[in-house]
């Protein structure tokens, strides 16, 4: 369970901490600089990178989500935004305002690109990855364990799920109605899955302490750490962009 | 060790480790049940709040954080960013917990609503700045656009379209998880607390 994509890809080769670097920077960077133009290119940037590492259509699920969303947001903001005063043209009574559509855009583009930027790493970074790269970089490795070990229990607890919706049909729940009957089926499905979730914590907490889960010490790894070139030029370089920006806005 | 400093401890037990990514898992299967079943409301925190009533502030804070974080790499990117509500529903939730207020229904109403409002003022301001004020949701933003062309404000609008979507939601999701905890055995529940008297399983 992951929207990563495998594929072979300039992107895909890059550490996942560059990619962490690079979403910082693609929220920061619009944010303050002191031109509506930053906004699209920075989102040009993104798509572009979303497309060189060709996992552009896996994206289109999510942009749609965000798409229908700011579609509503031009609509409100163009009619209703505070600052409103230039008006296009009118539809009956109602005006619509270059202002509210200016700032709604300028939304679109921040905000589209801080999803590219998220789905950048999303779809080119294995989860496994990330995590070990973290720890790496000096996560708490029980944090470590914990982000990894969510994979492994959420299909569990599905699984478990199905066999409790299942055995509480077979005892004639009803599932389907209206609103108050499946408020009141909740409960009895949601109640067991929890219950026998948290029952196995016990084992799994005298499993882990067993194999010394609380011993201090060095931690070694199971894999070898991957190399990634040119990750010290690429993050010093998100830096520096970030930087110039400041600079920017102080003195214009 | 007194009670305040137990709570806002971050050395955790193996055992309050390991409640993490089940309040994950809970939090996963609340929100796929509610989708299910059609209900009008996300349910997707229950597990944050069962894990801070049983475990504390920290340890709920950090399940909602890595519940987002999840939810982020594998369904929905957008919820990184309110990753930072989770976190403070979190403290909220388990700080009461632990002062007393999960004693009975009529209090954990109290806690719910704490928990909505904690939502709803974290949440606003992080739908301005990435939204303009919108939540996606059809009647809180119908609600934002109505209080926007009356009063002409972002943020009046934004905080009641977040309020009438989030509250109603997290006093049921806080009712939810408290019902759940009132029925679990005492042998579980005290396997959590930061207290080494009871970390011997």
């Amino acid at each position: 369970m992951s929207l990563y994509v495998n594929r072979h890809s300039l992107v895909h080769s890059v550490d996942p901490i560059t990619k962490l670097y690079y979403i910082g920077a693609a929220i920061v960077v619009p944010f303050i600089a002191p031109s509506f133009h930053a906004a699209w290119v920075c989102l040009l940037l993104s798509v572009s990178l979303l497309l060189i590492a060709r996992v552009f259509h896996r994206a289109m699920p999510i942009l749609g989500f965000v798409a229908f969303v700011l579609a509503t947001v031009i609509v409100i903001q163009s009619l209703f935004h505070p600052g409103n005063a230039t008006a296009w043209f009118h539809i009956g009574s109602i005006g619509v305002y270059q202002e509210g559509f200016w700032y709604a855009l300028g939304i679109c583009f921040r905000a589209t690109n801080i999803v590219c930027a998220f789905s950048i790493l999303v779809l080119t970074t294995k989860p496994s990855d990330l995590v070990e790269a973290l720890v790496r970089k000096g996560l708490s490795p029980r944090i470590g364990y914990v982000l990894s070990s969510v994979f492994q229990i959420i299909p569990q607890m599905v699984a478990t799920m199905g066999t409790i919706t299942d055995a509480q049909r077979s005892r004639g729940m009803e599932t389907e109605g209206n609103l108050l009957v499946r408020i009141r089926a909740f409960f009895p499905l949601l109640g067991p899955v929890v219950l026998s979730s948290l029952l196995n914590t016990k084992e799994r907490a005298l499993a882990l302490q067993v194999r010394g889960f609380n011993a201090t010490g060095e931690k070694t790894f199971l894999h070898e750490q991957q190399t990634y070139q040119y990750s010290a030029v690429l993050q010093w370089g998100l830096i520096g962009v970030v930087i110039i920006v400041v600079i920017w806005r102080i003195l214009s | 060790m007194s009670a305040n400093q137990s709570i806002w401890s971050f050395r955790f037990s193996v055992a309050a480790i390991v409640l993490i990514p089940v309040a994950v898992g809970i939090n996963y299967i609340g929100k796929l049940f509610a989708g299910a079943l059609k209900l009008p409301l996300w349910l997707d925190a229950i597990g944050t709040v069962l894990s801070s009533m049983l475990a504390g502030p920290i340890i709920g804070a950090l399940s909602g954080l890595i519940n987002n974080i999840i939810y982020g790499l594998t369904v929905d990117p957008i919820s990184f960013i309110y990753a930072l509500t989770s976190v403070f529903m979190g403290l909220v939730a388990g700080y009461m917990a632990f002062k007393g207020w999960i004693s009975s229904w009529g209090k954990a109403v109290v806690v719910g609503l704490a928990v909505g409002i904690t939502a709803v003022v974290i949440s606003t301001p992080l739908n301005v700045w990435f939204w303009g004020g919108q939540t996606g949701n059809f009647w809180g933003d119908a609600l934002f656009t109505y209080v926007m062309s009356q009063t002409g404000s972002t943020w009046l609008a934004s905080f009641l379209d977040e309020l009438v979507v989030d509250l109603p939601d997290k006093v049921i999701t806080v009712l939810a998880a408290y019902g759940i905890y009132r029925i679990l055995p005492q042998s579980l529940t005290m396997l959590y607390k930061n207290n080494n008297k009871t970390e011997s399983i």
